[in-house]
This record gives structure tokens, C-alpha cells and sequence, in this order.
């Protein structure tokens, strides 16, 4: 009996979960301009309307732009989280609590301190892409130290030793040995970092610029003078994106279980 | 006659299409100490969470002290479950703990207290009692985990292998404890266990299972010396199962002669066997003496055969034999300081008619290791 | 060479990144909350006027007690919602179980605005909900949903309810189950089983979960966006409008400054009564 009822409250909460994301889905196909749910006769105008430049551009500029933060937040997780594997030396803990920061700010308020940092020291022109990209790996930087940290726990110090014993060099162990293991943390770092970075929109608000926008932004922008369903097909398109590269990847379960530990330790 | 403690009639649970546990009936008497044995996967956990409550039996009756309770939940059995990894309530005290189903049973603050200490001092464990689970030792959490289930005076104590998880001079010593405590204190027990020593030890009465069923239920003494299969023959101690086929069923004084390819053997008859019958044979180690060619006692039956192997465990000896058909026995011989066999040296390998049991049916190749898998 | 002087060679870039772009921004920002803004920006002239504007102009006020306020709704809302669903994904032994969890995270994929465009088509002034109930007559002119506090609770809890799942989640595979089978073998019922046994050995997870919901909750600016109006405006709408439109930055940084205090003092509010309970 009592399991009937949980059940059921699950199977509404699933319904809560879910139904929005659906709607969005169906809205985009009204052939009327309105968001009518249930839609009001079929059409892909809207869809249509979401292929035009004014859309595309933005999209392709996510695309881009959630790229080079993933490939910049591996280059920089990488050497962060091999030095933090050295069980004590002076400064670690002030450079764990440096890569950890982020996570506990909002990155709202990173964004607008990166975007006065910049125009104050000069570098105003960065605003746009570069900066975009500074901030997505500022911010995704903590969650790549750690699925890495994962992974390059699980790897057995022997096995380092192993190899070092063998006459492999510090340098060939870390690329025979340490690297092949740190990359299933690397991977679902990287691709933790394209989504968060595709999906970004309290960073991104600050630091865009006309004509190195992301999608996201400019949907919000759009958002100030109303609503029509081509928004509701970009949102499923921008779901796409992530869909696609989970799927593709095969990592859904995966990042969801470093999100776990790392909240399971917290 | 008292009710039974409990009575398990066709209790059956499916899993899937091709496992099954059950039909299993069993009886367990007032302040008796039943053992459920098997390998692992036999089904004896499935059947022990069905006595439970944790697992709804698609068939078949559970009665306690009488009365059916196999739509009861589990927290209106009066059971107490002493489970194999303790589950001994982490965020709360040894006291706490133990107190825990007199709390749930409304009994008054006073009494809990005065029954909980009695609990403590029952399995030793007084002064401990505003510790955490998390600072004791595995032997005191055992005993915890046994006080938690006794202090509600249950009508039936279910052990699920709870002495797993100790080191073995531990668990002798537990297996002792635990039995003196529960003839003491006369509570029916049904314990689950893989280990034959085990349940030789503690039990009034064992019921192998095997592939989701009972396979013999009987006394310690009657499931060694008297199996009634070849798994169990083979799952209890070692032993020497020889295939044979019945000769001559009936001959004067009682006994069947059975022809096996290390020789003939007449042995007392047991139940219907059929003229030219295949049966197994079977011979425990301990019973089976060597002698000198030609040496063996008058109305024994004595097989030749040569010693492959000594080996020397101290208070006995194993002699590995080759029979004359090529198969292989094993003898304990009694370490007396005076008779040695050597390696390659013929003798006589003995027995009495009644040292000798017989399974009868045809053997099956599987069946001297027979682990049927369950869950 | 020593191992501590590999340590500093791998750390160094990533350690100036961190220090250039994260550490000396947010140093900045903490000192033009205390600075005066002069068309866009902060001259060198220490004040608190930012600050005790922002603390006594009620309509400042409003939208920190209401961000505060929306905060705390939305981490109990995402702990009471995600509990459920976590404990049935944990316990279940149906085979659906891995699909059951990827369908209770997918929503993580998705941006924030593709979870919140949903609610506005559901809860719009000609939306399907109003269109129903007025065809039903039970309405007889459409309800104003939109905008509302109520709304962009509902709104945030919604999208943050996997966090939730997933940190709850890891705090019941923690739980072994054979304590749950105890405590009903001593005569514990099931809601007693679960008060006395599962929610204590699971707080962590429930703590957890309501603090990374109000922390992103305070901190997000799409749903309270698209959702929210001019009467509910939230920390982060403002901090917006200050930075974008008014252009004070020394304003929006004190702003930044009290959103980030908010979330310490959450933080540091629930430490504390954690240890207390222990002890």
C-alpha cells in the first residue's frame, strides 16, 4: 500500500521534472504566433525562423565558444591536478582552496568581477570571446580538478612505481602510465565543461559583446521584448547540443557519479 | 503438544522463470536450534527474508508460535533478526541500540533501562553501553547485534550467517556463546550458514539445501553418517563415494552385496534395492583402516590397493590409495606412533558392513560438488 | 629533483590563472563595493554609501529578503521533492532503474532556460492552465500567474531538483539496507523506520542538497528573468540592472558582496547547527 503511494508521488514528481521540457517541445510546432499548448495546427515555421543568422550566429558562437573552454579547462585542470596529488608541500592548501573557490561563488558575481577587472586593467577589448573563455574555465575549473582527482586516485601509486622500477623516466610514466588512466576523469571534465559553458548564462550576461554573443544571452535578450515559439525551438535545439554529446559519449551515468562523490564528500 | 515455533509449509518464491525456492517445509520446535546449510545461491537467505517479511512468498505458509503471519509485515512478527553485517544502528548507542524494539513495543522507560543492562550483562558486554557501534570490535558488535535480538524476547531467534564477518578463533567462540545462550535461555533459533563445522557444532537439527530446496533434514549425526544424497554426503566432511551396482539384494544375515570396481562389499541392508541397481558407496575417510595384504580383520571387507600419497597432519594421517579399478580413496589413519605406510606399497583397504552406506540411484558426474546456483 | 619542486612546476600557470582572473577580480570587486562610481567607474574615494543604500531603500531591501526568502524556499522545496525520487531510485530493484536515473538527471543538460520557458507557456496569461480553467468556468477571467515570487520558486526548484536527486542519492547508497530490515524486525513501521533510521544517517545529503539549491537559487538570473517582473526583483535581476543599465558598478559590486555574504552566512548558519547536533 504504502509503496503505491510512494510510487505514485515519484511518477508526479517525474511528471513535474519533465513536463516543462516537453511543452517547450510541442510550442515550437504551432502553426498560430502564439505559444499555445497544445499547439494550435502543425507547422516548422518556427523551427524555420530559429535557422535564420540572426539565430545561427549565436548558436555556432556557443558551439565555439564551449569548445575552447573545455580543450583550456583540460590543459589547465591537468598540471593543477597532478601538483595537487603531492600529499603535503607548502601552499597546497592554499591552492586547493584557490581551485575550489569558484565552486562556492556564484558565477554571477565572477562575471562582474571579471568584466570590472578587465576595463580597469586595460583590456577592454577582451570582453567577448576571451573573456567568455576566461571565465567558463575559471568556473569549470573546480569540477575538472576533481573528476581528475577521481580518476587519478583510483590509479594505484604501485603502478607508478612499477613502471618506475621498470627504468621508465618521471616523463614516460606520465605518459605511459598516468595519463591513459586520468582519462576518463578528463573526459567527463571536458565534457562537464562544454555543457556548463553551453548552457552559462549569469557569467555570459557580463562579459558577451554584439557580435560575440552565445545563445543563451541572446535568447535573453530577445526575452525583453516578448515571447514567440521560435524561442521555444532554439530551447530544444540547445538541448540538443548536450544530448548529442552525452549520448555520443556515452557518459551520462558517468558525470553523474563524480557529481556524486563530489557532493557525497562535501 | 506445544505449537511449533515455526512451521514453514510449501513456503515457494519464484525469481524469473527458471529459479525457484520452495516448496520447503520445515518445523522448528520450541527452544530448538535448526541450521538452514548449503552452498551459496541454495536459497536459504531467500527463505530467511521470507520468514522475515522482506521477501513475499508467492506460495505456501509461514506459521510462528502457531499462528499464520505470512501477510503480517515485518515489524508485527516479534522476530529477532541478528543479520550477518550486524546492521547495528550507526548514529546511536550500544544502549540505544539495544533498546531500540523495546522502545518501538511502547515499554516504559524504566523497564527498558533495566532490561537493556540485563541484556548487557547477558552477553558481556556491561559498561559499553554509551558507545558508539563505530568504537567497538567485531566480536562486541556481534554481541550487540545478539542482545538487540534477544531483549524483546522473541518467539523465534533467525541468524543469518552471523559469524561471517569474525576471524576464525573468534568465531569458535562465538559459535559456543551463542548456542549456550539460546539452550539458556530456550528460545527456538533458525541460524543460515555455508559452514558445515558450524552447524556440526551448533544445531539440534541441520536442513541441507540445495537448489532452492531442502535435500535431508536430520540430526548432525544422521546427515554424516547417513546422507541422503551424494551433495550431502559430499557437502558435510570428506568422503569416499565408489560406484557400484547391487548384486544380490536379499543374503542371509541382513545384507546386500554390492560390486564395485575395487571389489565387493556386503553391507547391512538399508530401505528397497533393486537387483542390479547403481548406487554409490559411500565410506568416510576415518572409517576406512589399512592393513597388511592379507592382514584385514575376519568379516571386514578389504579391498587391495596401493598408497599413492602420505600426508602427515599431525594427530592423523591422510593415505591417498589407488583402488583397483583406478579410482582414488582416502584414508585417515590414526597417528599411533607405530604403523607407516609407505609410498607405492600394497595393502588392504578395510572396512565393516556397517561402516559402509549406500545412496542408492545412479551417480551423477556433478554431484560430488554439486553447487546448484540461486541467488 | 624534489618532489615539491615538480609540485610548484605543474602548479605555477594554473595557480597565476586562478590568481589573475579569479582571485584579483573578486579582490576588486570587494574594494569597489567601498569605492564611488563615476559614470560607470569607481574613483578613488572610500564610502559605505553603496552599501547603506542598498541596506536601507526598501526597495533593495525587498529584493534581498525575497532572494533570501526565495533561497530557502527553493532548497526545501528541491530536499522534500528530491527525497522520493532519490529513495526510489536507490531502493528499486526494477530493471528500469539506470533509465529511471539518466531520465531524473537529463534536466541537468538542458539550460536554465530551456526549464524555465516551459513554466512561462504553462502559467502565461492565455496559457494552457487558464485556458483550462476558464473553460471549465471555474475562472472567469484569466489569472495572473506571471509574474510572481510563487512562481519563480516553483520555476527554480524545478530546475535544480536534480542536485537534489543526485546529493541525496549518494547519501541513501551510504545507508545499508539491512538497517531499515532491523529497525522493522524491532517493530518500527515504515514511517518510523524512516524518521528514526534512514533521515538521520541521511542529513548530510539533505543539508547538502539544500545548500547547493540555495546557493545557485540566490545566485541565478534567467528564471527570476523570464518569470519575474519589476515587483519581484532579486538580487541578481538587480545586479543586472546596475551594471548593465544603470552602469554604477560600485553599486553592483556591493550587491555582489552582500549576494556572496548571504550565501556564507547560510553556509556558516548550517555548519554550525550540524556540529551542534553532533555534540
Amino acid at each position: 500500500m504504502s509503496r503505491k503511494i510512494l510510487w505514485s508521488v515519484v511518477a508526479l514528481i517525474y511528471a513535474f521534472m519533465l513536463a516543462p521540457i516537453l511543452i517547450t517541445a510541442a510550442v515550437s510546432f504551432n502553426a498560430v504566433e502564439r505559444s499555445y499548448f497544445p499547439p494550435r495546427g502543425f507547422s516548422l515555421h518556427w523551427w524555420s525562423m530559429a535557422m535564420t543568422p540572426q539565430w545561427t550566429g549565436p548558436f555556432l558562437f556557443s558551439l565555439k565558444l564551449a569548445a575552447l573552454s573545455a580543450v583550456a579547462t583540460a590543459v589547465l585542470g591537468l598540471p593543477l591536478a597532478l601538483a595537487l596529488r603531492w600529499p603535503s608541500f607548502r601552499g597546497r592548501g592554499t591552492l586547493q582552496a584557490l581551485t575550489l573557490g569558484p565552486l562556492v561563488l556564484p558565477s554571477l558575481v565572477t562575471g562582474i568581477a571579471l568584466l570590472q577587472f578587465l576595463t580597469l586593467a586595460g583590456v577592454g577589448n577582451w570582453i567577448g570571446l576571451p573573456a567568455l573563455v576566461i571565465g567558463h574555465v575559471v568556473i569549470c575549473l573546480p569540477f575538472m580538478v576533481r573528476t581528475l582527482s577521481i580518476s587519478l586516485d583510483s590509479i594505484p601509486i604501485n603502478a607508478e612505481i612499477a613502471a618506475a622500477s621498470l627504468g621508465a623516466s618521471r616523463l614516460r610514466v606520465l605518459i605511459e602510465v598516468t595519463l591513459p588512466l586520468a582519462r576518463s576523469g578528463g573526459g567527463a571534465g571536458m565534457i562537464f565543461a562544454f555543457i556548463s559553458s553551453f548552457d552559462d548564462v549569469n557569467l555570459a550576461l557580463f562579459v558577451a559583446r554584439p557580435g560575440q554573443t552565445p545563445l543563451t544571452v541572446q535568447i535573453m535578450q530577445f526575452l525583453e521584448y516578448g515571447f514567440s515559439p521560435t524561442l521555444a525551438a532554439l530551447s530544444i535545439i540547445s538541448l540538443l547540443v548536450p544530448l548529442a554529446l552525452v549520448a555520443l559519449f556515452g557518459r551520462l551515468v558517468g558525470i553523474g557519479n563524480f557529481i556524486y562523490q563530489d557532493h557525497g564528500h562535501a | 503438544m506445544p505449537e511449533a515455533a515455526l512451521e514453514l509449509r510449501g513456503l515457494t518464491k519464484h525469481f524469473g522463470a527458471s529459479v525457484t525456492v520452495g516448496p520447503i517445509d520445515l518445523i522448528v520446535r520450541q527452544g530448538e536450534f535448526v541450521t538452514l546449510l548449503g552452498p551459496s545461491g541454495c536459497g536459504k537467505t531467500t527463505t530467511l527474508n521470507m520468514i522475515g517479511g522482506f521477501v513475499t512468498p508467492d506460495a505456501g505458509g509461514i506459521h510462528l508460535a502457531g499462528s499464520p503471519v505470512e501477510t503480517l509485515p515485518p515489524w508485527r512478527r516479534d522476530l529477532g533478526i541478528v543479520f550477518q553485517d550486524y546492521a547495528l544502528f550507526p548514529h546511536r548507542t550500544v544502549a540505544e541500540n539495544i533498546g531500540f524494539g523495546l522502545r518501538m513495543r511502547r515499554v516504559g522507560r524504566a523497564e527498558i533501562a533495566r532490561r537493556v543492562y540485563e541484556a548487557m550483562q547477558l552477553v558481556r558486554l556491561d559498561g559499553l553501553g554509551d558507545r558508539r557501534p563505530g568504537q567497538l570490535s567485531g566480536g562486541q558488535r556481534q554481541r550487540v547485534a545478539l542482545a538487540r535480538a534477544l531483549v524483546i524476547r522473541p518467539s523465534l531467534l533467525l541468524l543469518d550467517e552471523p559469524l561471517s564477518n569474525l576471524d576464525l578463533k573468534l568465531r569458535e567462540e562465538m559459535r559456543i556463546e551463542i548456542s549456550t545462550l539460546q539452550r539458556r535461555l530456550g528460545i527456538a533459533a533458525l541460524f543460515v550458514t555455508h559452514d558445515q563445522e558450524e552447524a556440526l557444532t551448533m544445531s539440534d537439527r541441520i536442513a541441507v539445501m540445495r537448489g532452492g530446496r531442502i535435500e535431508q533434514l536430520g540430526s548432525a549425526r544422521e546427515i554424516y553418517e547417513a546422507p541422503a544424497s551424494a551433495f550431502v554426503a559430499g557437502f558435510i566432511g570428506s568422503t569416499n563415494l565408489i560406484r557400484g551396482s547391487v548384486i544380490a539384494p536379499r543374503q542371509p544375515g541382513g545384507t546386500v552385496r554390492v560390486d564395485t570396481g575395487a571389489g565387493p562389499a556386503m553391507i547391512p541392508i538399508v530401505g528397497d534395492l533393486p537387483d542390479g541397481g547403481a548406487v554409490l558407496l559411500m565410506i568416510r575417510p576415518e572409517r576406512l583402516k589399512l592393513a597388511s595384504p592379507g592382514a584385514a580383520p575376519e568379516g571386514t571387507n578389504a579391498w587391495s590397493a596401493q598408497v599413492v600419497r602420505t600426508i602427515y597432519l599431525g594427530g592423523r594421517m591422510e593415505v591417498r590409495l589407488r583402488l583397483r579399478d583406478g579410482g582414488t580413496a582416502i584414508a585417515y589413519a590414526v597417528n599411533e606412533g607405530e604403523t607407516d605406510w609407505d609410498e607405492g606399497e600394497m595393502v588392504d583397504a578395510w572396512f565393516r558392513p556397517r561402516d559402509a552406506w549406500v545412496i542408492p540411484g545412479p551417480a551423477e558426474d556433478s554431484d560430488a560438488q554439486a553447487t546448484n546456483c540461486l541467488r | 629533483m624534489k618532489p615539491q619542486g615538480s609540485a610548484y612546476l605543474l602548479a605555477a600557470f594554473p595557480a597565476a590563472f586562478l590568481l589573475l582572473f579569479f582571485a584579483l577580480p573578486i579582490l576588486l570587486l570587494l574594494s569597489t563595493s567601498m569605492l564611488k562610481s563615476e559614470d560607470m567607474v569607481p574613483i578613488a574615494q572610500l564610502t559605505t554609501a553603496n552599501f547603506s543604500t542598498l541596506l536601507t531603500k526598501k526597495l533593495y531591501v525587498d529584493a534581498i529578503l525575497r532572494t533570501i526568502g526565495i533561497g530557502v524556499a527553493v532548497g526545501a522545496l528541491v530536499v522534500v521533492l528530491g527525497y522520493p525520487v532519490a529513495y526510489t531510485l536507490v531502493r528499486t530493484q526494477s530493471r528500469w532503474q539506470p533509465v529511471l536515473v539518466a531520465l531524473a538527471l537529463s534536466p541537468l543538460l538542458a539550460s536554465v532556460i530551456v526549464r524555465t520557458y516551459g513554466w512561462w507557456v504553462l502559467l502565461n496569461h492565455d496559457g494552457p492552465i487558464n485556458n483550462f480553467l476558464l473553460a471549465m468556468g471555474v475562472i472567469s477571467a484569466p489569472l495572473r500567474m506571471l509574474p510572481s515570487t510563487a512562481v519563480i520558486i516553483v520555476g527554480l526548484a524545478h530546475a535544480l531538483l536534480p542536485y537534489g536527486v543526485l546529493t541525496i542519492m549518494a547519501a541513501l547508497n551510504g545507508v545499508n539496507p539491512n538497517l531499515e530490515r532491523a529497525a522493522m524486525s524491532l517493530g518500527a513501521g515504515r514511517v518510523r523506520t524512516f524518521v528514526s533510521v534512514t533521515l538521520p544517517l541521511t542529513a548530510s545529503g539533505v543539508i547538502g542538497g539544500f545548500l547547493l539549491a540555495f546557493g545557485v537559487a540566490i545566485g541565478a538570473y534567467a528564471t527570476p528573468a523570464i518569470l519575474g517582473g519589476p515587483g519581484t526583483q532579486t538580487m541578481a535581476t538587480l545586479i543586472y540592472s546596475f551594471m548593465m543599465t544603470l552602469l554604477d558598478w560600485s553599486l553592483g559590486s556591493a550587491m555582489g558582496v552582500i549576494l556572496l555574504a548571504s550565501s556564507f552566512v547560510v553556509l556558516a548558519l548550517i555548519m554550525l547547527a550540524g556540529r551542534r547536533s553532533e555534540s
